[in-house]
């Protein structure tokens, strides 16, 4: 009971939901006195030992150090869209040509209790844009692991805020590229309901198995918070939804190894009935994600080579939408995909490009006033170059710091429905495409 | 929804959790089951791994382990992977505990690697046997052993990964591994001499 309030405890006093992506911790290599490269191929991504680190509860000991398992990082950047937002890209700044400190976070990462397998990944945000200070992606977990029948099982429960926060590979919506995106440029409006929609705004318990190093499976339940702890841990609750009855979640992979290549395959997806806008009395948003998914590494001594792509396709039944008059469809469907490729060199300059999509039906109800022929279609390339100094180890006063500087280009080939005036006021979707310049500092 | 057997995964978790761990049948001494579950991570459990990142430790000799082992915590070897995983890994280990894992992982059966073609056999077995007189290559069976199976310090070389003995031998070159000896003995080898000897040495 005393563990549990402490949990509770920590992720309260972590207060901590913005979806930035919180990257490698300098506190996971105080404890395990490992360089970030130990567990990421360019952080967040995670190299086979860095997947069994989380398996295994973020617990492996290591170094000597008694500095608390406490960490922070700031984001700085430049941002420039092709044409500027009239009005300023948000509230205090300009219409194009931003320099913001866009977000500073802490961290609590690491062990609870080593002896017990609990430990923790907590992060909490303030988002200097939109001024708030929330919670962020939190997977709190106990973990185990046993020898059973010459093979190994290990297997464990997490608390956590944000279905696919706690999956091992860099396929699943929390965890994958675009690591860091500009917090003041348009971003296209659609997405699948699994790629963020519950992200900081539900609460969660997961059980997994990972067997012998070959097979994941996880599954868990959801539900979205009240307005009330909503806002207590800084989440804005305007315009949410409300599931109603848990949300399912679910995740399977199967990753081979061989030599120093990994490949893996694997499913995941989500099913949630919702009251859109918390309104009971119209039935509910019935929605179910099937994502598939797949990743292949390759870590040599000095280069590596990463690839990931997934599919997800959405299909929802709009009951209480329909009924209020907000979807014209009863029935709508949505695919989101995306892949990757990156090279990187000495874990310290990268180069990654990537590719996104999304198709759906249209539905002047739901898309309404986004897109003038009601549509969520989109797509564009996102690359990027990276330089990373100190994922070997940072400055000798403070070896655990960390800084990326990263050199990103949005190009959009199609933006809500439309390569050519998607709004009706003439705007383009290459009006959006974004240069985005960004240092980030973790220590 | 309500039927969903979540409770029924929780309860087969927590069962598991509170089954003995079986580990200690493969670790033989219950107070490093822990910390053979740490280095089983990159080397696999019974010590051998997959990738050539990291070496195959199953049969190694237990002398030469321990000294590694020592030469991490002390940080005395600081080849960049020393420095990235094992510097960490090592830092927490006492003299007792060290001398528990490098027996544990040298009792392990050993394996062989993938078999090399016959002229590149000749080239390195040539150089294993015989040394290099005109470049001052000494012969590796001196201190290696006849079946490359180490001896005491001199570590096992038989069965081991093959690109894992390549970047080793270019370490030594370059003195980013620290080994007089082996520096010295590595300097003169050629590319294809030290890929022609990784291949041979982890064919064995």
């Amino acid at each position: 009971m005393l563990a549990l309030r402490f949990l509770l405890g920590l992720a309260l006093v972590a207060v901590l939901a913005s979806a930035h992506e919180a990257k490698a911790l300098p506190s996971y290599a105080r404890q395990t006195g490992q360089e970030c490269a130990a567990c990421h191929n360019g952080f967040p991504e995670l190299t086979p030992y860095g997947r069994l680190f989380k398996a295994n509860g973020y617990v492996f000991p290591g170094s000597t150090s008694d500095i608390p398992a406490v960490s922070a990082m700031a984001v700085n950047s430049y941002t420039h869209t092709q044409q500027p937002q009239p009005g300023g890209a948000a509230p205090g700044y300009g219409a194009n040509d931003n320099f913001a400190f866009e977000l500073a976070s802490l961290f609590y990462g690491g062990a609870i209790s080593s002896e017990l397998g609990i430990g923790a990944f907590i992060q909490s945000t303030y988002n200097h844009i939109s001024g708030r200070y929330s919670w962020d992606n939190t997977d709190i977990r106990w973990a185990h692991s046993s020898i059973i029948g010459d093979r190994e099982w290990v297997y464990g429960i997490s608390l956590n805020n944000n279905p696919s926060v706690t999956d091992l590979w860099n396929s699943t919506p929390a965890w994958r590229y675009p690591f860091q995106s500009s917090g003041l440029a348009p971003t296209p409006e659609t997405a699948t309901l699994i790629e963020g929609a519950l992200a900081g705004s539900s609460l969660g318990g997961t059980a997994y198995l990972f067997w012998d190093r070959l097979i994941y499976g996880e599954i868990g339940l959801y539900h979205t918070l009240s307005p009330r702890l909503s806002t207590t841990l800084g989440v804005d609750p305007t315009g949410s939804n409300s599931t109603s009855g848990p949300a399912l979640y679910w995740r399977l992979a199967v990753e081979p190894t061989w030599g120093r290549h990994s490949w893996e395959v694997g499913t995941f997806g989500l099913t949630a009935s919702q009251l859109p806008g918390r309104v009971a009395g119209f039935g509910t948003d019935d929605t179910t994600d099937v994502g598939i998914d797949t990743q292949y590494q390759f870590l040599a001594a000095d280069y590596s080579l990463s690839l990931q792509a997934s599919h997800i396709f959405e299909s929802s039944t709009l009951n209480s939408s329909f009924a209020q008059g907000n979807a014209s469809n009863l029935h709508d469907s949505v695919s989101s995909s995306h892949i990757k490729a990156s090279v990187s060199y000495d874990q310290t300059y990268a180069v990654t490009l990537g590719y996104f999509r999304v198709i759906g039906s249209a539905d002047a109800g739901l898309y309404n006033g986004i897109s003038t022929n009601n549509s969520p279609n989109s797509d564009g390339l996102i690359g990027e170059i990276d330089y990373t100094p100190f994922n070997h180890g940072g400055p000798g006063i403070w070896p655990w710091a960390n800084i990326r500087f990263g050199l990103q280009y949005n190009y959009y080939l199609k933006y809500d429905g439309a390569s050519k005036n998607y709004d009706g006021n003439g705007t383009n979707a290459s009006a959006n495409n974004t240069l985005y310049l960004f240092t980030w500092l973790a220590f | 929804m309500s039927t969903f057997p979540i409770p029924a995964v929780l309860a087969v978790a927590l069962c598991l959790a509170a089954c003995e761990s079986q580990r200690a049948d493969v670790a033989q001494h219950q107070d490093i089951e822990g910390y053979v579950h740490l280095c089983s991570s990159c080397h696999g459990v019974t010590g051998h791994s997959v990738s050539p990142t990291f070496p195959i430790l199953a049969a190694q000799q237990a002398d030469y382990l321990e000294a590694q082992l020592h030469a991490f915590r002390d940080h005395s070897r600081a080849d960049p992977h020393a420095h990235t995983y094992m510097w960490g890994m090592a830092a927490h280990l006492d003299d007792a505990a060290i001398t528990k894992l490098a027996a544990y992982f040298s009792a392990q059966p050993a394996s062989r690697g993938e078999p090399v073609d016959d002229k590149t056999a000749a080239t390195a077995k040539s150089i294993f046997i015989d040394g290099i007189e005109s470049r001052n290559v000494p012969a590796c069976v001196a201190c290696h052993g006849e079946k490359a199976e180490g001896q005491g310090a001199f570590p096992r070389l038989a069965g081991q990964h093959r690109a894992y003995l390549a970047d080793q031998l270019r370490l030594f070159r370059s003195n980013a591994r620290a080994n007089e000896t082996m520096h010295d003995n590595a300097l003169n080898l050629t590319e294809p001499e030290i890929d022609a000897l990784a291949a041979y040495l982890s064919s064995l």
